[in-house]
């Protein structure tokens, strides 16, 4: 089949939103389907939007048998098969509206945008065959908002083969971007708490040194140089693979994220049990409290227990590790549901 | 530096142009930027369409790009404040192919504003351009009689610079390239036939059609040349191709009227190796230069089939026309370093 | 909502005494309303209806604009006459808004904004007429053969629908041309307007002489020697009828209408404009009020509303916006056979009593849950909220043309199919809302 994957971009900014295109692109090439990745530009500034939505509307994919569309405004291509998997709305217009991150005023000029938009969107989503979206949570906005229902189909993460255990170690590893919203500094908060040696490692880049050195101050003040270690720098694949393999558990609690994050299912595939908070998001979906994993409340004397516990009592601590890999299993994230579905 | 590469997309199509574009952006990281590349698709069928898709790539909006450099219409309409062209293709059907009627614009009123209009988004676009470049002399020439802009001729590098190193003075003629009429290679076994049988002939290249190759292989057939020359018609691993034109004696080709320097002649000239074509090739004799970077023969079997023996015949002479060959090639200074510092300046 | 509302200010027009009572009720819904005089400066010096603020003048680029940049919605007042609504057209043009329209023939605005822009006005004429009433439209003789040949076939409606972002009218008959012009919502909403001095009871007392009103501009579509013909053609009304005339009249039409009335022994008596007091004293002694219109060119009339909610029996010609009245709250008569239909009308008027009191009286209550100022301010409300919605779509193709144009597309290429199809889904409606 000749299969269209269309997203829209921010030139040079790369992450998630890219990942889940390139290798659903590797995965359909290896089953022998001809594939066109579309990338096109989109900026969401409030008076912008519309042009560009008529931009969007003009690209012809007639070449394609299907065409599969992720982030917004690719959503509004047309096709007469048209598959959405669907990420995220422009946010701001939608559960952000009520936000410190709307940027501009809630006037009758802008809610009329913002309505204009609800409608827009809603008309194109309804050109759909079949909505997917990446996590409960953004199918419950699609239905909030647009009144439409979708599937939830989770995300793979690549060449998950890789993901191995070669045991359990002292160390809970938390291999994530250093970002506030990450919440690493509840963490680091939460080991002043703990009364097991536990260990903790924070690993992976930011996008500047505000928040890494807000860290390794928090760490310093703290005591905690001795059994935290902070690697603010870009972690290689190899390196991540062996992290997971050797770690006692992983932690993944970032501040209310839509999707469960790539880190859990990885960590999932590496066995291990998962480390999350009752706020965190979309990674509820996943981890369920004794399970696979333990789900905290957001503080750090919740946080430490739940440490003390993975390290205390390991043979659950590694049961529950199973159960994150059989996990993954009763949510059908793998490449193979995802290519049966989209290509249903 | 961000630099964004604008192209024009074909989906599911992959040709000379998408090539140029990676390569381009491989170069212009190698020179320490960064590079990603923008491929616009553009539906050109009906000509009714072209409004929407001019208007499309005009309403983009980039962010977070430091310099675009673009490559095609409509892809050249893409606003951004830094933007250098690097020309391959205007929409030649409303200029120089509508005037021999191949075009797929409407005649009448209908046609004169599609063509009004991508006349004036043109020129809006070449204004607002940093500089211009094209990819060749005829194209160059193009914009300035239709559009009234100058432009550089910025002649695309050779992709892979590196497998081209040569080697010792072979016993054969290498032809390499696409294998159709206009290529000519059935002039070469014509004059082959004529020239002394310790001559040999090595074609590789992919044929535009089935019938293309069939005719080739037929011919050979025909004047008994089997043993003295091979065909390689698959599609040709660029290794495996290098080695071909590393292990000649000397590489002809020989198309009509070509547009610009051609492929094969750089890779020949970079490996030092003398060329060999004809009067009436076009952009190739800028390369070919008789009797001091190889020979020029009139377009016809009993004038090439004296230089194909000398070529096979005279090592030293051969040698030393591909060292003029290389020599001169290396003076143009068409290199990536050289085109993205260009580019980007 | 903050609002900047133009109008005319002076007290002269009636449409700026409707805008006052709109302001009123924006205001009483909590909005924020800039008023913006549009009348020629010359008239500026003349008094303005009490709008409850501060007045700003069309003029006053640097105020005007900075309201406008701080608005939600601006309302422009749109009548007839160039004099009074020169403002709207200045600032219709940079600054879209919603049009309150009260006149769908706008001839006499065109007109007279023509004579300043000639070019513009042919390009206008032949986008929507086409060239031959582009060619005529400035050679008829007068103004009644002006009105009568461009009336229906080029009333210039179309010109400011297509200005206007969206165009609240005040009846139904004209509006299919407003719906073909306007890029955005067009509503009809009845005309607000006020009896300020209140309920007036049927008058009593002298029963002689039966008394009938005619108010305004005396001008030939307002059939005043109709009546009079009406009247002389019948004995007894003929005898007892006092007609009068309330408003301003030429030396010419007095003397005609005079002449005229002699002939059929009418007693017509001619009152000229009116103060505010004398007007209100003259529609109470009133038994019967005549709103005739041929033809008809506004959308709605002021003074019938107002004869109604003073709950006068008036008579109307059976066309436009008075035949959208009820029934029962007004008498209608045919404009086909004006004079018989009338002279029927004012004898039932006359003989009896009891039927002008129950249309009076019917009128009334209509009139007073129909002609509201609060219903007019929702409206409005609502209505800049719809603009508000299809605003960014007509922006984002606006700004699309104006990039064709740029290229030199002589024809309208947005609209054509391959490129106007996909952006249907701006203006596809949306039954899901949650």
């Amino acid at each position: 089949m000749k299969i269209a994957l269309c997203s829209s971009f921010v030139p040079f900014l790369y992450g998630g939103a890219r990942n889940i295109v390139e290798w659903l692109q590797t995965m359909l090439e290896k089953e022998g389907h001809q594939v066109e990745r579309i990338y096109l530009p989109e900026i969401d500034g409030p008076d912008l939007l519309f042009q560009q939505m008529a931009a969007f509307r003009w690209i012809d994919l007639s070449a394609a048998d299907r065409v599969i569309c992720f982030r917004p405004q690719s959503h509004l291509i047309r096709h007469p098969h048209k598959i959405l998997w669907f990420i995220h709305h422009v946010r701001v217009f939608y559960d952000l509206w009520d936000s410190p991150y709307r940027g501009f005023e809630d006037d009758v000029r802008h809610r009329g945008l913002r309505d204009a938009l609800h409608q827009a969107d809603t008309v194109a989503l309804r050109e759909a065959r079949h909505i997917f979206t990446n996590s409960q949570v953004v199918s419950d906005r699609l239905q909030q908002f647009n009144g439409i229902g979708s599937e939830v189909l989770y995300p793979p993460v690549f060449d998950a083969e890789r993901f191995h255990s070669r045991g359990l170690s002292d160390e809970i590893v938390y291999v994530c971007r250093l970002e506030h919203h990450k919440r690493q500094h509840l963490l680091v908060e939460a080991m002043a708490h703990t009364r097991t040696p536990v260990r903790l490692r924070l690993c992976g880049s930011s996008s500047g040194a505000g928040y890494p050195d807000e860290l390794s101050q928090q760490i310093t003040r703290l005591g905690l140089q001795d059994r935290v270690i902070l690697e603010n720098r870009w972690i290689t694949e190899e390196e991540k693979v062996a992290y997971l393999a050797d770690c006692l558990a992983a932690a993944y609690l970032p501040l209310d994220e839509d999707s469960y994050g790539y880190p859990s299912v990885e960590a999932s595939h590496a066995r291990k049990a998962l480390l999350t908070t009752s706020d965190s998001g979309g990674v509820l979906e996943l981890v369920r409290d004794g399970d696979n994993g333990f789900v905290a409340e957001p503080t750090p004397v919740a946080l430490a227990q739940a440490m003390d516990k993975l390290y205390a009592d390991r043979g659950r601590t590694a049961a529950m590790g199973e159960r994150a890999l059989a996990r993954l299993d009763e949510l059908n994230i793998s490449w193979s549901h995802v290519l049966k579905r989209l290509l249903a | 530096m961000k630099v964004l590469i604008v192209n024009n997309m074909a989906p599911f199509v992959w040709g000379g142009a998408e090539e140029l574009a990676v390569h381009l952006q491989k170069n212009v990281i190698a020179a320490g930027h960064e590079a990603e590349v923008l491929r616009i698709p553009f539906q050109w069928e009906p000509a009714s369409r072209i409004p929407s898709q001019m208007l499309m790539v005009r309403a983009f909006e980039l962010w977070n790009v430091d310099h675009v450099i673009a490559l095609k219409f409509p892809a050249y309409l893409i606003r951004h404040p830094k933007k250098t062209l690097w020309l391959l293709h205007q929409y030649r059907q409303a200029y120089d192919l509508f005037d021999v009627g191949q075009t797929n614009l409407p005649a009448g009123p209908a046609g004169e504003e599609l063509r009004t209009l991508i006349r004036n988004a043109d020129n809006e676009s070449f204004a607002e351009s940093r500089r211009i470049f094209t990819n060749s002399e005829v194209t160059r020439q193009r914009l300035q009689r239709y559009n009234g802009f100058d432009a550089e001729v910025l002649l695309p590098p050779i992709n892979d610079a590196e497998l081209f190193g040569g080697g010792p003075v072979g016993d054969y003629i290498f032809a390499g390239g696409r294998i159709n009429d206009m290529k000519r290679q059935y002039l070469l076994l014509d004059a082959l036939s004529l020239a002394p049988p310790h001559v040999k002939l090595l074609i590789a290249g992919p044929p535009d059609s089935p019938a293309d190759g069939e005719r080739l292989r037929a011919a050979v057939e025909r004047l008994g040349l089997s043993d003295r020359v091979r065909l390689d018609t698959r599609f040709l691993p660029r290794a495996t191709y290098a080695e071909y034109l590393n292990g000649a004696a000397a590489v002809a080709y020989l198309p009509f009227d070509e547009d610009s320097l051609g492929y094969v002649t750089m890779e020949a000239a970079l490996a030092g190796k003398a060329l060999i074509t004809t009067t009436d090739s076009g952009g190739i004799l800028s390369l070919v230069k008789h009797g001091e970077t190889g020979w020029v023969a009139a377009p016809d079997a009993e004038a090439l089939a004296p230089v194909l023996a000398e070529a096979c015949s005279n090592a030293q002479r051969a040698a030393s026309r591909g060292a003029a060959a290389r020599a001169l090639w290396l003076s143009l200074n068409i290199d990536w370093p050289h085109t993205v510092e260009k580019l980007l300046r | 909502m903050k609002v900047v509302m133009f109008t005319p200010g002076l007290r002269a027009s009636a449409i700026g005494r409707m805008t006052t009572l709109v302001v009123h009720a924006l205001r009483a819904a909590g909005n924020e309303v800039t008023v913006v005089r549009s009348e020629q400066e010359a008239l500026m010096a003349q008094v303005a209806h009490d709008f409850g603020g501060e007045l700003l003048s069309w003029a006053d680029q640097a105020r005007v604009g900075a309201a406008i940049a701080g608005a939600d919605s601006v309302v422009y007042q749109v009548g007839d006459n160039y004099e009074f609504h020169i403002g709207c057209l200045e600032w219709l043009e940079r600054a879209p808004g919603i049009v309150c329209l009260h006149d769908f023939f706008l001839g006499h605005l065109f007109w007279a904004w023509a004579h300043r822009h000639p070019g513009r006005a042919d390009a206008v004429l032949k986008a929507w007429y086409g060239d031959t009433v582009a060619a005529s439209y400035f050679r008829h003789p007068d103004s009644a053969s002006f009105i009568a040949a461009t009336a229906t076939e080029a009333p210039m409606t179309e010109w400011i629908g297509a200005m206007a972002s969206g165009v609240i009218t005040h009846s139904n008959w004209g509006a299919k041309r407003l719906c073909r012009a306007c890029p955005g919502p067009v509503h009809v909403v009845p005309l607000p307007y006020n009896a300020p001095a209140g309920a007036m009871e049927p008058p009593n007392g002298d029963q002689r002489s039966f008394r009938v009103l005619t108010i305004g501009h005396v001008n030939p579509n307002k059939r005043v020697s109709s009546v009079i013909r009406a009247i002389g053609n019948s004995p007894e009304l003929r005898d007892h009828t006092v007609y009068r005339l309330v408003g301003h009249v030429q030396t010419d039409t007095v003397v005609s209408l005079s002449g005229l009335a002699r002939n059929y022994q009418v007693n017509l008596v001619i009152s000229d404009e009116l103060d505010n007091a004398a007007l209100v004293n003259a529609i109470d002694q009133a038994d019967v009020v005549t709103c005739l219109r041929w033809p008809s060119l506004e959308a709605a009339s002021a003074s019938a509303i107002e004869a109604m909610l003073y709950g006068k029996p008036v008579i109307v010609t059976d066309v436009h916006f008075y035949s959208e009245l009820p029934d029962d709250c007004v008498l209608k008569i045919d404009p086909e056979d004006e004079i018989v239909s009338l002279q029927r009308a004012l004898e039932q008027l006359y003989h009896s009593p009891e039927l002008r009191r129950t249309l009076g009286a019917r009128a009334r209550e209509w009139a007073e849950a129909t002609f509201r100022a609060d219903h007019y301010a929702d409206c409005l409300v609502n209505m800049a909220v719809d603009v508000s919605r299809a605003r960014p779509a007509l922006a984002a193709i606006d700004h699309l043309s104006r990039i064709l144009s740029r290229w030199g597309a002589s024809t309208d290429l947005l609209s054509a199919s391959h490129t106007a199809e996909p952006l249907r889904l701006f203006t596809a409606e949306d039954d899901s809302s949650p």
